[in-house]
């Protein structure tokens, strides 16, 4: 193992054939085997409690609350139909569908707009604009919820789609702007002067040469913010009492004082995150460029 | 404010535009008419995001300072209450459990992110091998941080039951004796930084990977002719030039670490006995369970602007956006 033989004259040349492709493979395969392991760990640590949520999502009551717990059990449904039945997810789900897909376009169209005008025209201050369009990432939801809360009631918005739709583009925004921004500025001026010398209109450039080659930009945008949008807790329960109700919050009713009825909240949270996660493993390449606001490439 | 003062600079600009004769020096001459509807376009195309941005972000927080200077309990039917100048900020000042709130946010921001930022650096050293099924492995590292906060928050509650739950039942199979975790005074917080550090480690590692990944060769073999040690190339190559990638991945984590209000109102509510009452919920309770609405309003003010410091803060030091700045210069 050790190549600490440093007298080169005592070392015979057949040595060193011999002991050094044998003592290569060794280390090579100790090493793979603790990449192997540690991996392996990693996993077991990062991917136990979601599975555990979706085998108690599919455990009968009796089953779920056994101690010591159980690992091989008859599957049901029985806490998905009291979810539907008793808890109103159905109404919650197409609530959440509504309010996440008509803000996340929103989010797009307005952001995109924004984006190519800071990434193209000449304005001043625009990194000052661009900033202050982040700023709205740095905003913890707590202090914005109560004011919104407030200006909600005041203006009947209390319970609808349209407070919701509203804070979840705000929400949005930063994220479209920056990465689309960095997307745009990746695409040759050169292909849209061309499309200008040709007669099109500043718009018609945006829609009809740009907007083709920021789709990858575009898709890692509509993972973050629908991710975002959809998880969201604070603003949905605060801004909404029955109408407008989104999954998180039905999920969160299943937590009652007395204590947690574990079945039905762990079949929430799969209901929840299942459309998340397989979005998000499909755009997995995305993701970087999303989240870290067009910065780092992926 | 910048935002209104850009838009006029340009508007008073406009008017005074010289014709061809500037243009002929920058570049190809344009028709007139052209130049006009040029000056217009991207504030119009930037009109829907200022739009928002004032309805949603700004006015909101413009009203809730104005409530900040007001005694304001909705409860109270003679609402709202007079304009008491700064008492609440006073009050805030004063306030030992909104203190107690910020120093156990303090903690648990600053742990957990470094936590994360040491596992996951480990994870992204460690997928940067070519073996077969580690591309897989990578993907799946990832759910914890797209599952819902709040399933997270109820998933952690039920594992961590200190009868029933699955983590004292694992424990127990090693030969560790059952332990409080959330019911227990000492290991509340925690427990609850565990979670934060499961759910965002994979964020962590996310971007950290895609750091690694894109580091040069030639530094490592350079160094490696130099004789250094795999320990000495770590921390005196790759950590240098991760650096631009850490501060933004750290950035990042803390200002939502800082925020974390979900999982926690699911597993503790801030108990027990305030052991993981974060800032955030503090102000949860003093807005929806006291209706102290004015003094919520303040003390989110202060909230406010103290991480707005920390954030200035961090950017001036480590120099971060310094790439965006010299993107524009060009």
């Amino acid at each position: 193992m050790n190549r600490d033989v440093s007298g080169q004259e005592n070392l015979p040349a057949r040595d060193l054939s011999v002991s050094a492709p044998w003592d290569y493979r060794l280390r090579r395969t100790l090493t793979i085997l603790l990449i192997y392991g540690a991996i392996l760990a990693a996993l077991l640590f990062f991917l136990f409690p979601y599975f555990w949520m979706v085998a108690s999502a599919f455990k009968s009551p009796g089953d779920v609350t056994t101690y010591p717990p159980v690992w091989l059990f008859s599957p049901t449904l029985a806490n998905f139909d009291e979810l539907i039945e008793d808890m109103g997810a159905l109404s919650a789900l197409r609530n959440s569908l509504i309010v996440v897909g008509i803000s996340t376009c929103l989010a797009l169209i307005f952001g995109s707009m924004a984006a190519y005008a800071l990434a193209r025209f000449k304005i001043r201050a625009k990194e000052t604009i661009a900033l202050e369009i982040l700023m709205v990432r740095m905003l913890p939801p707590i202090v914005a919820v109560i004011p919104l809360f407030l200006l909600a009631r005041k203006f009947g918005l209390f319970d609808t789609y349209w407070i919701l739709i509203a804070v979840y583009t705000l929400m949005g925004l930063p994220f479209v702007v920056w990465v689309m921004r960095v997307f745009i500025q990746e695409i040759p001026r050169s292909v849209e002067e061309a499309a200008l010398v040709d007669g099109c209109t500043r718009l018609q450039v945006l829609f009809r040469i740009s907007l083709p080659l920021m789709l990858p930009g575009l898709a890692a945008t509509v993972v973050i913010i629908f991710m975002f949008a959809w998880n969201e807790y604070l603003f949905a329960t605060m801004l909404t009492s029955s109408a407008a109700k989104t999954l998180p919050v039905v999920a969160a009713n299943t937590v009652k004082p007395r204590g947690i009825a574990w079945g039905v909240a762990s079949a929430a949270g799969v209901l929840m995150s299942l459309p998340v996660v397989v979005l998000a493993l499909i755009a997995q390449r995305y993701l970087v460029r999303g989240l870290t606001f067009g910065v780092v490439k992926g | 404010m910048a935002l209104a003062s850009s838009v006029y600079l340009t508007r008073k600009s406009m008017p005074s535009q010289p014709g061809f004769a500037v243009h002929a020096a920058e570049g190809p001459p344009r028709l007139h008419r052209q130049n006009m509807r040029e000056n217009w376009a991207p504030w119009l195309m930037l009109a829907p995001t200022f739009f928002v941005l004032i309805a949603v972000g700004i006015y909101p927080l413009g009203y809730s300072l104005w409530i900040s200077l007001h005694d304001y309990h909705p409860s109270n039917p003679s609402f709202p209450q007079g304009f008491i100048w700064f008492d609440n900020y006073v009050k805030a000042f004063l306030d030992e459990q909104a203190r107690h709130a910020l120093g156990l946010t303090a903690i648990f921001t600053v742990s957990s992110v470094a936590a994360s930022l040491v596992i996951g650096l480990g994870l992204a050293l460690l997928f940067n091998h070519q073996l077969p099924g580690l591309a897989i492995a990578r993907t799946l590292i990832l759910i914890p941080m797209l599952v819902t906060p709040i399933a997270v928050g109820i998933t952690w509650r039920i594992m961590f039951n200190p009868d029933l739950g699955v983590i004292n039942y694992l424990l127990g199979l090693i030969g560790i004796p059952a332990q409080g975790w959330l019911a227990s005074m000492n290991q509340s917080l925690l427990s609850v930084i565990i979670v934060d550090v499961w759910q965002w480690t994979p964020f962590m590692f996310l971007i950290l990977f895609a750091g690694v990944r894109s580091l040069p060769r030639s530094p490592f073999e350079s160094a490696a002719i130099d004789g250094a040690s795999r320990l000495q190339a770590f921390f005196l190559v790759t950590l240098p030039m991760l650096r631009p990638v850490i501060v933004l991945a750290v950035l990042l984590r803390a200002v939502d670490s800082v925020r974390t209000f979900d999982q926690i109102f699911m597993m503790t509510r801030g108990g027990p006995n305030l052991t993981t009452d974060l800032i955030s919920l503090y102000l949860q309770r003093v807005n929806f369970k006291f209706f102290d609405i004015g003094y919520g309003a303040a003390l989110s003010w202060l909230f406010l602007i103290l991480l707005m410091i920390a954030i200035i803060a961090f950017i001036r030091y480590s120099g971060f956006l310094r790439g965006a700045a010299e993107r524009e210069a060009q």
